[in-house]
């Protein structure tokens, strides 16, 4: 990767069909060096394609991309000296040790010292929680353990780019918080570009995501951004007293785009929606509080999470089209 | 990620970027596993066995009934021990091939395998070969050598004294072509289809055709129907008629080249 250039990652209308039908379509991405990169989207929106041509696996129908700046069909096996990859599923020799899996994908990449090689596969056993387990036959090992191998053999070579397909998907809640603790220790050396279903992850792990529809990409940018881009700016106040006053007070104000109530164990909870974000922040609840018989619990801006916001983006999507 | 200075980064011919490990990866499927002894063991009894019962046990029926023995119809202990592993011998090998390597590719295409491994630095002509390679290693080892090996001593104890080598090495020759055929032909199969019908139908189909009617004119020298003859008649020391060896060895190596090649180019195709 050129020096000057901090994109791990970066597609150009990167297409692929599959006998007329349109897997992907004009697909512009831009993966920024250590970042841990959400690929978010139902089910046959492309996620696994994108995945598979970046690593080689396919070949695009259209555009390109480059990875580290090497051409993505042209020097494909360049590209994978330098990246790790845990499939959707990952596969193993069954009657190999964990052990014995990961010297052999070390031997993809280094050729000795036999000793430094050892020691790089018991690092890489601990690091997922292995080492206990290193010499038994991998047929008796959980799902969540092979996703724990699999990920291990993903970084035995030290990888500049980590590509993870699915990585937590059909593990229980803690061979999840596992997998992502995993994925957090690693972000400080490399770059994650991984795809999920499950959104709280996104939400906890990410910094950037990418949501993908029908092939299409929908959004992409930094996990705040997405999170606070909705139209207009959300406040949420919850009061106790007369839902009314509040109304006839909101009323007032010019900036105010919309309001609505939900009642709730003798609490009320409006949603405020804002034009003017500065506006609000520095009189909407000054003005409701100067009426005495107002009493405001809660007073915050409203965060979306990403399942709203994903939910509300494929819906609009899918409307449009 | 900042590397362990320590480690050497392999080095390769770029062109067959990670051949030695998968080299190695396919070898210890063979000879890390069960797998070695349990065919060795396998094809090595069944020729041997089947040679044992047709040159020592048959012919003692057979003379306590007072008939004339099969030996002596089949013009002495030689004879028949070679017709024996020629024919028979090698029908077994073929089934042992073609049932041993029809699952090396689409196997591992199956599970998922392939997709793995092609995600690392991998030339796809060095999966192929690889396995190729290996197998034909392990082929030649345990399905001709072996039984080949034992054939020989049996015979030879039949004979009364050792059969002459060099012919026989040179049929056994033949018969490692004859295996290289169907080697080649399966793995072929394996990269262009996803479901076992055809790999297992295509080259049964084939061999038995070709002992049916590969005697026929055209059919004897364009496949490798008739180097188990040519082999048995080798080492037999046994004269040839002119034009009949040649025109098959060349036709079956270049079947295996082709095979070989149509395989690379498809899987260099493949998408996974």
């Amino acid at each position: 990767m050129d020096a000057s250039n901090s994109l791990v990652i970066e597609t150009h209308n990167l297409s692929k069909a599959y006998k007329g039908v349109q897997a992907l379509k004009d697909l512009n991405l831009k993966v920024e060096q250590h970042s841990i990169f959400g690929f978010l989207g139902p089910n046959g929106a492309g996620k696994t394609t994108t995945m598979k041509i970046l690593l080689g696996l396919i070949k695009p129908t259209g555009g390109g991309g480059k990875i580290f700046g090497y051409d993505i069909v042209r020097d494909s096996v360049a590209i994978r000296e330098r990246i790790g990859y845990l499939p959707q599923q990952p596969r193993f020799l069954d009657y190999w040790t964990a052990r014995e899996s990961l010297r052999f994908t070390a031997s993809f990449f280094f050729s000795g010292p036999k000793a430094a090689i050892e020691a790089r596969i018991q690092e890489t056993l601990a690091l997922v929680g292995l080492d206990d387990k290193a010499d038994r036959p991998i047929k008796g090992f959980s799902g969540g353990e092979r996703q724990r191998l699999g990920i291990a053999q993903a970084q035995i070579n030290y990888p500049d780019l980590l590509i993870l397909d699915e990585p937590a998907a059909a593990l229980d809640p803690l061979g999840r918080h596992a997998v992502l603790e995993v994925m957090e220790r690693l972000r400080k050396h490399t770059t994650i570009f991984y795809s999920t279903h499950i959104l709280d992850d996104v939400q906890r792990v990410s910094d950037t995501v990418a949501i993908l529809n029908r092939g299409q990409l929908v959004t992409c940018g930094p996990i705040d951004q997405i999170l606070n881009g909705k139209d207009s700016t959300v406040f949420t106040i919850t009061e106790k007293g007369s839902t009314r006053r509040i109304e006839e007070r909101l009323q007032q104000l010019s900036w105010v785009t919309q309001a609505s109530a939900d009642r709730h164990n003798g609490a009320t909870t409006w949603q405020v929606g804002v034009s003017d974000e500065a506006a609000a922040e520095a009189h909407l609840l000054r003005h409701i509080l100067a009426d005495e018989a107002v009493v405001v619990t809660e007073f915050s801006r409203k965060k979306y999470d990403l399942e709203e916001v994903f939910m509300d983006l494929i819906q609009g999507d899918n409307n449009e089209r | 990620m900042s590397a362990n200075a320590e480690l050497k980064r392999v080095k390769e011919w770029a062109w067959m970027r990670s051949f030695a490990n998968l080299y190695q990866k396919e070898s210890q499927a063979w000879w890390s596993t069960k797998r070695w002894w349990i065919n060795g063991l396998l094809w090595l009894g069944l020729v041997a066995g089947m040679l044992v019962a047709m040159l020592f046990i048959v012919p003692p029926f057979f003379a306590a009934l007072g008939q004339t023995t099969m030996v002596a119809d089949n013009g002495g202990m030689v004879k028949m021990g070679l017709h024996t592993f020629y024919t028979v011998g090698t029908l077994a090998i073929t089934i042992g091939v073609i049932v041993l390597c029809q699952d090396l590719i689409i196997g591992e295409k199956q599970t998922g395998l392939t997709e793995y491994l092609l995600a690392n630095p991998v030339q796809r002509k060095a999966y192929v070969l690889a396995k190729l390679c290996a197998s034909l290693v392990a082929v030649f080892l345990l399905l001709v050598a072996l039984p080949g090996a034992a054939a020989y001593v049996v015979i030879s104890l039949g004979a009364g004294g050792p059969l002459p080598l060099l012919p026989y090495l040179a049929g056994i020759g033949l018969l490692v072509l004859h295996s290289l055929f169907y080697l080649t032909l399966t793995i072929m199969l394996g990269v262009f289809f996803s479901s076992r019908s055809p790999i297992l139908g295509i080259p049964f189909g084939i061999f038995f055709i070709g002992m049916l009617f590969g005697f026929l004119k055209p059919l004897m020298y364009i496949g490798p129907s008739m180097l188990t003859g040519c082999a048995e008649a080798i080492a037999g020391s046994v004269p040839l008629p002119p034009g009949l060896l040649w025109p098959a060895l060349l036709a079956t190596g270049l079947w295996c080249v082709a095979f070989t090649c149509a395989a690379l180019i498809k899987f260099e195709r493949t998408e996974f």
